[in-house]
């Protein structure tokens, strides 16, 4: 009977349960992706060259964990808060603590396992096909990655149930151990924070002075190593949580004396935040710092997603060098965006390269300063020397110089030699033609096909590269792991993060049901208690976006070591900044939605 | 529309359930006037129809059919925020659970009226101490909902009632909640308001002593008035015998 009961409640709500279930759903499936990626031993050796990969992967896979077991309590309590009122209920009616005590372990448990299931098909269907998808855009290539792992299902499934497990248990004690009447009122009580001015002060000098030395730690990272992580970590956790303590409380109360504060629903807004942020304080620090690592992966992510086509350019004058071109090389070159274009005939005889000093001087070969000149790196500039200078200086150029690969031996020694000696030169005649492009991104799949032709015609030995395009697909190779792990990661962080937050104030919404009644017998009008809802569920999404945004500026620093110049971790990061920054917003509605239906009172009808 | 009349009732019904449903009539062609500066009481014995009435007087439900005017204006043909302002400022409302807000101040709690009418800090400054010392709740501003009895309490929420001088003052077992010798004060207080500031004030109870305070009581029984008493110019303690009567007879 009392399960009957139980169904019903259920039943009642079952809106709010399936955002609940979607929520873990997603989370135990991007959780099995992670841990297919980072359990994967074949695919981290695979494709993890830079040593510090596969310490990101262990640092990240640490990570998703914690923010699994902060998510699945934030979840829990949610149903918690949906659910305690019916329990409370059944036990004023009689129903012994024992019984409701197994109804409420069996829920969450159920609940649980049938995300943890559900969430590992999707997971396995994502790998399959999100992975796909992101390599794809991003152009990368992962060795060995396959959608199905084994291991990976496992660890997912025991992480899972083991924390529905620990969360059912929760759940039961707090239930047999409130009293009937607590639970049936639970949402009538409001505790106010009281003012200590002097702790105060001294938590938020400890805050920042934490907070500095956490920043301070991820700039070093050089000298500190892998400490700076745990360092920074444990740091800017403790210093947020403490500054978030000792400021906000401030903030609001000196707002609430204002005369902003006497207009409309201002005061009533400053009142719910007033004992709401002080409650979500914790919470406000774990999502700040997710916020971080979310923005900050992606910012990495992208970093290098966009920086290596810079870094490659810094390091020769032409994109690719087609040798002999055929009429097929010749159409996907018409395709191209050209910004420069030579061709020159080469003589090979011996060990020696011979060129036409005629042909040279009519269209010289392009230097680029960038190679030499650190300050050209970032924005390459390109010149030319006069064919006497360049007999000495430029033809010794390790561009030019692969322009004739002798297989494993190097290169052929160039000799640039008058019209008429050229003519009367013996040798095997062979025509290069350069090509640089505008932008290497966007040819990409043009200069792919034209490359592996090239390669197909002529092998050359597998370290060595010709043209900026060969080195962006050897260096792709080198950090597409870590371009890809921070993709991944970012929009994993994110998801989590923005549910968490979710979760958390929607668990509050049963109780601003009673307030938002009151308010609207009172006669507040419809629309102003919408805005009021927005303004203040806006200011708990907004409070760890500005401090994680914060984070991040500093966070980069660490990974200067791993982007070096040309490559910078701050280039460019407002538009990713901004799409993330979007990303987010989503959620925002999608909270905000939920919690209007849930607490704006409805309208009477005939 | 007389202007001394704050609130004119004429055929109210209310049926609940859909029309191919099994349907219940709370309220059955009601009629009855409230002039200003009265102190009405409405008496009835639970299932009688009593919060559905009020319910229907302060826009808070919607008649099936009939006219419900309060202060001129007629509630049954307003909409959305016209509903929401009538509310905000035409009514004052006590409920027996207080309804005050716990996360705002007592002081806070009083100014919310003001402040949804956008009113100046400095007249809402005055507003609110004026009405605290009418209620003798001066010392009680600062502190929250959570800090106050219940007595307490039930001042604040009238102080928030009367604050933006409502056309009419609307009790809904008022003293439901409160000991007797806060029931006792509450009820002198919105005597005293009734008289001094020349306020409607229209009583829901069943209980006979709250009532006894009351000018004029309405009793409904099963939807519709059944009789009505006026005190006239007797002491309140014989008007409470004469109520006390009358529900002997009424309830047979």
């Amino acid at each position: 009977m009392l399960g009957k009961l139980a169904l019903a409640g259920i039943k009642h709500r079952r809106r709010d349960y399936l955002v609940l279930l979607v929520g873990l759903t997603m989370s135990a499936a991007i959780f099995y992706m992670f841990a297919n990626l980072a359990t994967n031993r074949a695919f981290i050796k695979a494709n993890a060259v830079v040593s510090q990969a596969s310490l990101i992967f262990g640092f990240g896979a640490a990570l998703l964990i914690l923010i699994t077991v902060v998510y699945i309590m934030y979840a829990n309590s949610f149903l918690l808060s949906m659910r305690q009122h019916d329990y409370g209920l059944f036990m004023m009616l009689g129903a012994t603590r024992k019984r409701v005590g197994e109804l409420v372990f069996l829920e969450t448990l159920i609940l649980g396992t049938l995300a943890t299931a559900v969430g590992i098909v999707i997971g396995l269907l994502m790998s399959q096909f999100l992975v796909g998808f992101l390599l794809d855009m991003l152009g990368l290539h992962l060795a060995h990655l396959s959608a199905f792992y084994l291991p990976a299902i496992i660890a997912t499934a025991v992480l899972y149930v083991g924390l529905f497990i620990l969360a059912s248990l929760f759940n039961l004690i707090r239930l047999t151990r409130t009293t009937v009447l607590k639970l049936l009122h639970t949402d009538e009580q409001a505790n106010q924070p009281k003012n200590h001015p002097f702790r105060q002060a001294v938590s938020a000098i400890l805050g920042i002075v934490l907070l500095a030395i956490g920043y301070w730690a991820l700039a070093a990272i050089k000298a500190l190593q892998v400490a700076a992580i745990p360092i920074a970590l444990v740091t800017i956790t403790i210093g947020t949580y403490l500054l978030f303590r000792a400021t906000i409380l401030v903030i609001i109360q000196g707002l609430r004396r204002t005369k902003w504060a006497r207009k409309h629903l201002n005061g009533f807004l400053l009142g719910q935040l007033n004992f709401r942020v002080y409650n979500y304080t914790r919470m406000l620090t774990i999502v700040s710092l997710l916020f971080a690592m979310a923005l900050g992966a992606i910012t990495v992510g992208s970093g290098y997603h966009r920086q290596l086509p810079m870094m490659a350019n810094s390091l020769g004058t032409y994109t690719i060098a087609v040798h002999d071109k055929t009429a097929q090389e010749q159409k996907l070159i018409d395709q191209l965006n050209v910004k420069h274009q030579a061709t020159y005939t080469q003589k090979r005889h011996g060990k020696v390269v011979y060129y036409n000093a005629a042909e040279l001087k009519q269209q010289p070969f392009e230097l680029n300063k960038g190679t030499t000149e650190a300050k050209y790196q970032t924005h390459p500039k390109y010149y030319n020397e006069s064919l006497k200078k360049f007999k000495q200086s430029g033809s010794q150029s390790l561009d030019f110089l692969s322009l004739a690969i002798r297989g494993e031996q190097g290169f052929f020694a160039p000799k640039i030699v008058s019209a008429q000696q050229f003519a009367k030169q013996p040798g095997k005649t062979v025509t290069v033609t350069t090509v640089r492009v505008k932008d290497m991104d966007q040819d990409k799949q043009v200069l792919k096909q034209l490359n592996k032709l090239e390669l197909k015609r002529f092998a050359q030995p597998a370290e060595m590269t010709v043209g900026n395009y060969q080195s962006y697909e050897l260096m792709s190779g080198f950090f597409g792991g870590l371009e890809f792990m921070g993709y991944f990661l970012g929009i994993a962080f994110l998801a989590m993060l923005a549910s968490c937050l979710m979760f958390k104030i929607l668990s509050g919404a049963p109780g601003d049901q009673r307030r938002y009644r009151m308010l609207y017998k009172v006669g507040v009008r419809h629309s102003l208690m919408r805005h009021g809802i927005a303004k203040e569920i806006g200011i708990l999404f907004l409070i760890p976006g500005i401090m994680g945004v914060i984070d991040v500026l500093f966070g980069l620093q660490m990974f200067k070591p791993l982007m070096q110049s040309p490559m910078s971790p701050y280039l460019g990061i407002g538009s990713i900044f901004a799409i993330f920054i979007g990303l987010y917003a989503i959620y925002y509605v999608i909270t905000l939605t939920l919690y209007w239906r849930i607490v704006l009172p409805k309208a009477p009808t005939d | 529309m007389a202007t001394n009349t704050v609130v004119d009732v004429h055929n109210l019904e209310k049926t609940y359930g859909k029309a191919n449903e099994r349907q219940y009539k709370a309220l059955k062609g009601l009629n009855f006037t409230v002039e200003a500066g009265e102190f009405v009481g409405i008496m009835g014995a639970s299932g009688s129809g009593k919060t559905t009435l009020l319910n229907m007087l302060s826009t808070l439900d919607v008649p099936t059919k009939g006219d419900v005017v309060v202060n001129g204006h007629d509630v049954t043909k307003m909409r959305g925020n016209q509903l929401a302002d009538f509310r905000a400022q035409e009514v004052g409302f006590i409920f027996q659970d207080f309804n005050l807000l716990e996360s705002l101040t007592a002081e806070e709690n009083i100014g919310l009226p003001l402040a949804l009418k956008g009113t100046a800090s400095r007249v809402m400054d005055q507003a609110i101490h004026e009405v605290a010392e009418t209620l003798s709740i001066a010392d009680l501003l600062s502190k929250y909902p959570s800090e106050l009895s219940g007595g307490q309490k039930q001042r604040v929420a009238a102080a928030r009632a009367i604050v933006h001088h409502p056309a009419i003052l609307m009790g809904d077992e008022p003293t439901g909640a409160l000991d007797s010798t806060s029931a006792r004060e509450l009820l002198d207080l919105m005597t005293t308001i009734n008289e001094k500031q020349h306020m409607s004030v229209l009583l829901v109870t069943h209980d006979p002593f709250s009532a006894s305070f009351c000018q004029r009581i309405l009793f409904i029984k099963d939807g519709q008035i059944g009789s009505e008493i006026k005190r006239g110019d007797q002491d309140r303690s014989a008007f409470y015998q004469q109520i006390l009567n009358e529900l002997g007879t009424f309830n047979e």
